[in-house]
This record gives structure tokens, sequence and C-alpha cells, in this order.
């Protein structure tokens, strides 16, 4: 228990760009590796923790040197932010729709057909974040839309219109 | 000045070979990886996840190996395959050793004989 509590602390050295790679891999194998040791005799299992958190440390050190020394352009150490981009098959039109009503700039009578666009554009933008495994993004768009929501129900009652 | 390639023309070093050869017949997990790599050298080496992980990482960038998509694969357990470059990679770094292998069994047989 307390070698995978450390595992996970020193996992946490890494630059963010190496761990949303790698990390849930590396203990994924990690865990079975010291399944694997637990069950042979001797000392191999101390022997396993010490090489184990010695190479995280190194590791990690190597890790921040090479993302210090390398040229982002040419090795892409920077993941570009899916929340910033237009996912596949959203039109422009929509996708900046959406943007443009995020700034509160959306008013007259297309208020409520710019709501039900920003809902859609929630929506894809959600998809497209859970397809990419970007959790706290899918939960944050969820979140949005759920607002949006309300505000399309409170523009309809504004208008006059049936839900 | 920033370093931005590896140099391709210098050997390579143990764990990346290792793994290089342990993903020339098929392709392989971490584990899988860990656990063949340890039977390919007779138990001498051991790698850690810190050590494989990171050559895993140099490899990808110089596309010597890929991320492989298998039907049941997850964040957690991902594949790896070698690409054509990385096996011509290996192929040359087996031409450099045998080329000193016959080089040192040579000054043997003359120091013996």
């Amino acid at each position: 228990m307390k070698l995978k509590r450390a595992y996970r602390t020193l996992l946490r050295l890494y630059p963010e760009d190496y761990k949303a790679m790698f990390a849930a891999e590396m203990w994924n194998t990690f865990e079975k590796a010291a399944e694997e040791r637990r069950r042979e005799e001797g000392l191999a299992l101390v022997r396993f923790a010490f090489a184990e958190l010695i190479g995280l440390m190194t590791g990690a050190a190597a890790e921040w040197i090479a993302k210090l020394t390398t040229d982002s352009s040419v090795r892409g150490r920077r993941p570009p932010d899916v929340r910033m981009m237009r996912p596949p098959g959203v039109p422009q039109q929509l996708w900046f729709a959406g943007a443009c009503m995020s700034l509160g700039q959306g008013s007259g009578p297309d208020e409520v057909a710019e709501a039900e666009n920003r809902i859609e554009t929630l929506i894809a933008r959600m998809v497209h974040a859970i397809a990419n495994h970007d959790f706290p993004g899918a939960r944050s768009y969820s979140y949005q839309e759920r607002e949006a929501r309300e505000d399309l129900r409170r523009l309809r009652q504004k208008h006059n219109l049936d839900e | 000045m920033r370093h931005v390639v590896q140099q391709h023309d210098a050997p390579l070093t143990e764990p990346v070979f290792l793994i290089l050869t342990s993903l020339a017949d098929q392709p392989r997990h971490g584990y899988a990886l860990l656990q063949d790599i340890q039977q390919i050298s007779n138990g001498r080496v051991r790698l850690s996840t810190g050590t494989l992980y990171g050559a895993l990482r140099r490899l990808l960038e110089d596309r010597w190996i890929e991320r492989f998509e298998q039907d049941d694969t997850s964040r957690e357990k991902q594949a790896y395959r070698l690409t054509p470059e990385g096996r011509k990679q290996l192929h040359v770094e087996l031409a450099r050793m045998r080329q000193l292998t016959r080089a040192a069994a040579a000054r043997l047989r003359t120091r013996e004989a």
C-alpha cells in the first residue's frame, strides 16, 4: 500500500503532457509487475520497489529536461486545447454562434434560435471531449448545456413559445 | 543550441535495443514488453516502468514505434508496434553488433593461436 502511494506521488512529478499520455498505462503496468514480484521469494519486492522509485525520479527529471530543452514545435510537447477546437461535423457558423452567445452578444428576435444552436454546439463539444478522453472538459460542457437549456426555457416563456 | 533530434547513427541504448527486439515479431503492451525483455535477456534485464515508458516516449517521437489500435485497447493497456523506420534501425544496429563481434572474435583467435 505504501509502495503504491509512493508510486502515485512520484508519478505526479512528471510533466503534464507526459502524464496525459502515459500515467494510466504506467500505473497499470506497475500494478501487474508488483503483483508478480509479490509472488516471488526473498527480497524481490524490495529490489523491485527500489528500482521503480529510483526509475520514476530519474525518469521525471529526464522528462522535464527533455521538455525544457526541446523545441516544442518539433517535438509537439504542448498538446492542443481541445476546448478551443471546432469538433468534426460541426459547421463553422454554428461553432461561432456558440462562441458569440458565450460572449453575451445574443439578443433580439433570433435569441431563441441562437440559444438552441448553443445547446447543439455544447452537445457536440461534449461528445468531442468524451471521444478525446477529456472528461473534465466534458463535465464542464454538460453543466453549460444544462444552463443553456434553462436559458432557452426562460426565453421561450418570455416569447410565449411552446416547449 | 536546442536539442531537437536524436543522433540516429549512434549505438542504441540497451533498453531501446531490447524494446525494438521485443516488438520485432509482434505488437505488445507495456507489461508484456517488461516480461518479454526479461526473457530475451535471460533474466538479466528488468526494466522499471520509468525507464520503459521514457524509452517508449522517445521511440514514439522518433516514429520508430507506433501505438497500435486493438479492439480491447484502453488508455491503461496500449499496444505498440515497430514502424518500418524502427525495423530499419534495428537491422542497422544488428549489422553494427555483428561487425563488432566478428572483429572481437578475430582478435581473440589471433591471441589464442
